[in-house]
């Protein structure tokens, strides 16, 4: 075999120097990886604009989606039924989307157990989010969720039903009725236990009707930005190696969150946030980025939840001590405790090194000590997953746990349209061109806290609310705005010296690194001294990137080389989310700090509002934090902007003024 | 190995081949060993071989009759919750029990 391929490259050699040199923009593959629709138009243009090294691929669309999960097929197909000529880029299939491992249900206001109204919905979700959330884009969620729900299940979603035929709900997720004082609200639709699943089935089954060009596996690099605009997307092909930028009127990204910058996460290794890198390195703001939804119960390696049902049904958490440390902590609710506390609870033990394990990084979470059937009866399965995932018996050892990292509240602002914003001279500012839904996005509806199955709405509803907005305010086939022939040089150089680096630490030594300081620096636990010792190590962090190095120069499907950009883009994250939580000086929601423990607004609401005075902006916390990053340097500026706290219309829905939240 | 399957690479190889024909002799040698090499791999590869070893794919699996082995979950009658008459829905206890969306122990909403 080797004989056969020297002999060749020798050949080749000999041959090429017989005939002028070819440019790379002539180099065809000589088969057609994709799939064209007969009669399409296929205006796809080859050039060597930007590059010789690497075929580059024009091509022109109405509009573009980056992202194939539920936000990202629920927008492109609205596009396409809007008639738009609509791309989906995508770096997995579609139904491999991390959307497919939302077993939970998604809530709306339907009616169907009992008499409910979605403005009881919007109360429970603007107390959810402590106050973070902006109230029009909550109103627009709760309003539109009952719509949305029965339009997925004319699409054919098999949600649960009641005896009449209804869809089932059930009580999930905080919910209440008569803005919280009527008991539990019923109102969690689902479709027997892969409400995910079976969405992004729907979605990608319903989008196959429409001509949406797909493009799976194609990594996308970065916006194509002129004067403020967003031109479009330029992409890796992932199997051939080929660039291809796709240039568009409208961009809505869609890529998800960014649970891989910890190292105990429930996400997929394909949560790297790349759509909030790209806006970062568009020069635009993050919004929120260091409200971080964890769970105290994860397995250790695995990443998968252990539900709290184990230690309400008397399960204990141990330490290196075999000591039950929850009782020094809580001494009334010990494990039974809320998640936050029982999450803090843990990191400190680690922290002062009563962690078990050879890196003493975690605790152990025993049900051995209860009898077996009764553990078969009331947590059925729970033996297979214990086996599964962490390799025990969960009958004769304990299980390794550790506080994961479960949603990502922050992500790119958004107004209530799906629009993307910026902050400047004191107002919201569109940006041309540019949406965003889904987790990626942070249309600010979950605001601090995330309430269950309150995703999954805010997926299929922004979704649609950037289609509606893109149809309402443009036409599909029209004129693209000029694009500087030489748009995404920095993409494909940054690419190429990736491909080709040779430093001294691989992109696994320094991803780990990575995800080892934010776990203990930004994780449960944050208190100034840690966070500000976190903010040192993660800036030099960032450094270290310039020492990185790859393996394969090969051009066809480099895994190697998608890594190290998707570490680009987790380092980019990372660093946002550690600098805001430094210097965010409250508690609120998700965000909990030792040395600040109390919520800081602009009036104290414990106590009668009458004779406050009105802290000035810079002096309360009740804002969104904007970050920016110099790619270069790595140095975090960051910015607040206030709070939208009127609903969409005052008289249908009155806002909610803020109040303290408890349960 | 798969050069020699493609048809235009092996007229390539002739071409060449006939056109660098003054090359050393070495060169031509390399080149006849190439493809013969070629023809041997193309040409009755496991003749050789030892026989395929027995395959994974578990023979005869789904032979076997009906006893499927039990789920912990068991489903319902006609798929209807006897407690809540709902039609479709999770299988196995209530799984919002805890105040969180519980299956199988584990835990995937909250």
């Amino acid at each position: 075999m080797a004989s056969v391929r020297a002999a060749s490259r020798l050949l080749s050699r000999r041959a090429i120097s017989n005939i002028k040199a070819v440019p790379a923009a002539a180099v065809q593959n000589s088969r057609n990886f994709h799939f064209s629709i007969y009669g399409k138009k296929n205006n796809a243009k080859v050039s060597d604009d930007i590059s010789t090294q690497y075929p580059v691929v024009d091509h022109e669309f109405d509009a573009v989606v980056v992202g194939a999960g539920g936000a990202g097929l629920r927008a492109a197909f609205g596009l396409s039924e809007a008639g738009f000529n609509t791309a989906c880029v995508t770096k997995l299939f579609p139904t491999r989307s991390h959307t497919v491992a939302a077993q939970g249900g998604i809530n709306a206001a339907l009616g169907n157990m009992e008499d409910d109204d979605w403005r009881w919905h919007f109360y429970d979700t603007v107390k959810g989010s402590d106050w973070l959330g902006d109230q029009d884009a909550i109103h627009y969620m709760t309003e539109q969720a009952p719509a949305a729900v029965v339009e997925l299940e004319n699409f054919g979603m098999p949600f649960s039903r009641t005896e009449d035929g209804k869809i089932y709900q059930r009580a999930f997720g905080g919910q209440s009725l008569k803005y919280g004082k009527g008991g539990q609200a019923h109102r969690c639709c689902c479709v027997a236990d892969r409400t995910g699943h079976s969405l992004l089935h729907t979605l990608y089954g319903r989008s196959l009707r429409y001509d949406t060009s797909y493009f799976v596996e194609y990594f996308a690099l970065d916006l194509l930005m002129e004067d403020g605009q967003c031109k479009g997307v330029i992409a890796l092909c992932m199997e051939d190696g080929s660039i291809h930028r796709f240039r568009s009127q409208n961009t809505v990204i869609a890529t998800g969150g960014y649970g891989r910058t910890y190292f105990s996460c429930t996400s997929a290794h394909t949560s790297t946030g790349d759509g909030n890198a790209m806006v970062t390195r568009a020069g635009l703001p993050c919004q929120d980025l260091e409200f971080v939804q964890f769970h105290p119960t994860g397995i250790y390696g695995a990443g998968c939840l252990i539900t709290e049902g184990c230690r309400g049904e008397g399960g204990i958490l141990i330490n290196s001590e075999g000591e039950r440390f929850m009782e020094r902590y809580a001494p009334n609710a010990k494990d039974l405790a809320s998640r936050d506390v029982v999450s803090r609870s843990m990191t400190i033990e680690i922290r002062e090194g009563r962690g078990v394990g050879p890196e003493k990084d975690h605790v152990y979470l025993q049900l051995h000590h209860l009898p077996p059937q009764q553990l078969a009866a009331r947590l059925p399965g729970i033996s297979e997953t214990a086996m599964i995932f962490a390799g025990v018996d969960v009958t004769k050892e304990p299980i390794p746990v550790l506080p994961t990292v479960h949603y990502n509240m922050g992500g790119i602002p958004t107004n209530y349209k799906g629009q993307v914003i910026d902050y400047t001279d004191g107002k919201d500012k569109v940006v041309p061109g540019l949406y965003a839904c889904g987790e990626a996005a942070c249309a600010s509806v979950h605001g601090a806290n995330r309430l269950g199955a309150n995703s999954l709405l805010d997926l299929v509803v922004f979704g649609r609310a950037c289609a509606l907005t893109i149809a309402s305010e443009h036409k599909p086939g029209e004129k693209l705005s000029p694009l500087k022939p030489n748009a995404g040089e920095e993409s494909v150089a940054n690419m190429d010296k990736l491909r080709f680096a040779s430093g001294s630490l691989r992109t696994s030594e320094i991803r780990l690194n990575m995800q080892k300081t934010m776990q203990n620096h930004a994780a449960v636990f944050r208190t100034g001294s840690v966070l500000k010792e976190g903010c040192d190590k993660m800036d030099d962090i960032y450094q270290t990137l310039d020492q990185i190095k790859t393996f394969d120069r090969g051009i066809v499907w480099n895994t190697d080389l998608v890594e190290s950009l998707e570490l680009q883009n987790l380092m980019l994250n990372a660093v946002q989310t550690i600098h805001s939580a430094e210097q965010r000086k409250e508690s609120r929601g998700a965000h909990a700090r030792e040395d600040f423990k109390v919520r800081v607004d602009e009036f104290d609401y414990s106590k009668p509002l009458q004779g406050q005075e009105k802290k000035p902006f810079d002096q309360h916390w009740r804002k969104h934090t904007l970050s920016y990053v110099d790619r270069k340097t790595g140095k975090v500026t960051l910015k607040y902007r206030p709070v939208i706290d009127t609903s969409l219309d005052e008289e249908d829905c009155a806002h909610v003024p803020p109040a303290i939240r408890s349960y | 190995m798969f050069f020699c399957g493609q048809q235009p690479l092996n007229m390539f190889f002739l071409r060449v081949w006939v056109s660098a024909s003054k090359q050393a002799v070495s060169r031509k040698l390399s080149m006849e060993s190439v493809l013969t090499g070629c023809s041997r791999a193309s040409s009755g590869m496991a003749a050789d071989k030892e026989p395929l070893k027995k395959a994974k794919t578990p023979q005869g699996r789904f032979d076997v009759p009906e006893e499927k082995s039990k789920d912990v979950l068991e489903k319902f009658p006609d798929n209807i919750n006897p407690v809540t008459k709902e039609k479709g829905g999770p299988r196995g206890p209530e799984p919002t029990r805890y105040g969180d969306w519980e299956r199988r122990g584990r835990c995937v909403d909250f």
